[in-house]
């Protein structure tokens, strides 16, 4: 079932006790997350457009940790 | 596939998970019955030998999501399929029902290899395949203060040695190789051995077991080197085989897997797809020789793939060109690995942690030792020169760029890298068939590296591998 949060969107976490920094979202989905030379994680945290909606799924099905949470009516947990 | 039909999934892993989530992202609208022999629903396998053995997640925490708003998949969940017809296109699942299927896809994954042997009757003998395996070992670990012992220096033995002294339990890893991990190359094999040094994991390499002592609270191993391991649970992972016992008796080829074409359609049936670690395809990417995968993001890029090619049928079908991935974390190390090292013929450091594999003068695969940055510019570097091809079934030769203007890469400048301790001779044994059908790929002109990640002045660009290296074995 969709869920539904107030001023509705498409929503991007990532579950910082699963996330080892692998950066294969970042591969994956170059529009929405940023591995930095530092090692840092980056990402957007609203999905506005199709294109980086479906990157962000992408991403979130490759991710080694299945630490990438995506929430919104274009998603069902 | 036409409205109403019905496509049935044989396997609930992540393979099929993925497929039948991309066949709704088509829009495919007729009945998906997906089958596995689990009683769960896909669940992330990788877990197991990390944190779910050490108790840092629980069994339900592994489960896996699906990505769309409504699956509508049908599950028959705890049912292993006995076999099928691919002429009638009839699934057979026990007490003779039958489910007929306009389109089947195979993801059954693999089963870990017995160990000639073992005693897998003794319950502290297990090896590492479901969740209920994963509990089961932790059950041991609980019932018995003695050390836990792993045969079999792959990722999963690695892995599990790292999770034991993670969570302060003595382990032994038991392989016959001359070092853990060798197929990444020296810099990786050397790294693990240091970590389980740092860490007090007991390596005991290039031994095997002679005999099996198992006794009432405990099992004993006598080693070829004459060792005596009394161990609380013994894990084997030794490799493993595909599960593909339900396609015996049907025309494909299931010597190893099952032999598909560029398409991932199975060779000897029609409307069939194979995903994950039981296709053996040729990558057009790399050469025509058909090979399996045995990584988890395989999995999820060849499901999707299938899906997509068998939704659309064979004639508009896509060869499946994937750049393979895989990852691994031990202690607090990120390994990780791209392309196909297996095949292979030499190794070249390319820069700190970064480790190149040479065929013919081409980079192949990069292994990376805790080089996740440095890593994704080295998987874009590979992606260049080795492009996957046009969607042709033979791929044209891609038009050589006029030649450089200086000679790149001339063998003088290149041997100081080349690691001298790379194990031909294993490689030679675990790869020797698949260099039959090896055909020359084009050679790409040399590209300057990405260049952060290289340290300054450690690697001139010119001494990157090339087509110039001189290949002498």
């Amino acid at each position: 079932m969709p869920i539904r949060l107030p001023g509705g969107g498409n929503r991007i976490s990532v579950d910082n006790d699963r996330c080892e920094l692998y950066g294969i979202c970042a591969m994956e989905a170059p529009d929405v997350f940023d591995l930095g030379q530092d090692g840092r994680l980056r990402f957007r945290k609203r999905l506005l457009d199709d294109s980086t909606i479906e990157q962000a799924k992408m991403a979130a099905r490759v991710c080694p940790m299945q630490a990438v949470v995506l929430r919104g009516e274009e998603f069902d947990g | 596939m036409a409205d109403g039909d019905r496509i049935v999934i044989v396997g609930a892993g992540v393979g099929g998970l993925r497929a039948a989530e991309r066949l709704r992202e088509l829009n495919f609208d007729g009945e998906i019955v997906l089958i596995g022999d689990e009683a769960r629903r896909p669940y992330h396998r990788p877990m197991l030998s990390k944190a779910l053995v050490m108790g840092a997640v629980r069994p339900n925490d592994t489960s896996l999501s699906s990505y769309i708003p409504d699956m509508d998949v049908h599950w028959r969940l705890g049912t292993r399929v006995s076999h099928v017809d691919t002429v009638e296109r009839v699934v057979h699942l026990p007490g003779g029902e039958t489910l007929w299927y306009d389109g089947l896809i195979a993801a059954t994954g693999v089963y870990p290899r017995h160990m000639p042997g073992a005693p897998r009757h003794d319950p502290r003998v297990r090896i590492m395949r479901t969740v209920e395996d994963s509990m089961a070992v932790r059950r041991c670990l609980h019932a018995s203060k003695k050390p836990a012992v792993v045969i079999g220096a792959g990722l999963i033995g690695n892995e599990f040695a790292a999770s034991m002294r993670h969570i302060g339990r003595d382990v032994t890893l038991v392989g016959h190789a001359k070092a853990p991990l060798h197929r990444f190359g020296d810099r990786v094999s050397s790294g693990i051995v240091h970590e389980h040094h740092e860490h007090r994991a007991k390596l005991s390499m290039q031994s095997e077991v002679r005999h099996w002592i198992s006794t009432k609270d405990t099992v004993g191993l006598h080693l070829t080197n004459n060792q005596l391991l009394v161990a609380s649970v013994v894990v084997l992972a030794i490799g493993s085989v595909p599960s593909v016992e339900w396609l015996r008796g049907t025309p494909l080829d299931v010597t190893d897997g099952v032999l598909c074409d560029s398409k991932l359609f199975a060779e000897g049936a029609s409307d069939m797809v194979v995903v994950g670690d039981i296709a053996r395809w040729p990558n057009l990417r790399f050469d025509e020789t058909p090979r399996r995968i045995e990584h988890w993001i395989n999995a999820v890029e060849s499901a999707r793939h299938a899906a997509e090619n068998l939704l659309v049928g064979h004639s508009s079908a896509k060869p499946f060109t994937p750049l393979p991935r895989a990852w691994s974390t031990l202690y607090d190390t990120r390994l990780q690995m791209a392309g196909m090292p297996g095949i292979a013929e030499d190794t070249v450091t390319l820069a700190d942690g970064i480790t190149g594999f040479i065929r013919d003068g081409q980079l192949v695969g990069v292994s990376s030792w805790d080089k996740p940055r440095a890593m994704l510019d080295w998987m874009a570097e590979l992606n260049r020169r080795l492009p996957a091809p046009d969607y042709v079934p033979e791929p044209e030769p891609v038009v050589a760029e006029a030649p450089a203007p200086e000679p790149v890469g001339v063998s003088s400048e290149v041997p100081v890298e080349f690691d001298s301790g790379f194990d031909q001779q294993a490689f030679d044994r675990e790869f020797e068939s698949q260099f039959a059908n090896d055909i020359p790929t084009t050679a790409f002109r040399a590209q300057s590296p990405p260049t952060t990640a290289i340290p300054a002045g450690s690697l001139p660009a010119a001494s990157l591998p090339t087509m110039a290296i001189p290949m002498g074995r």
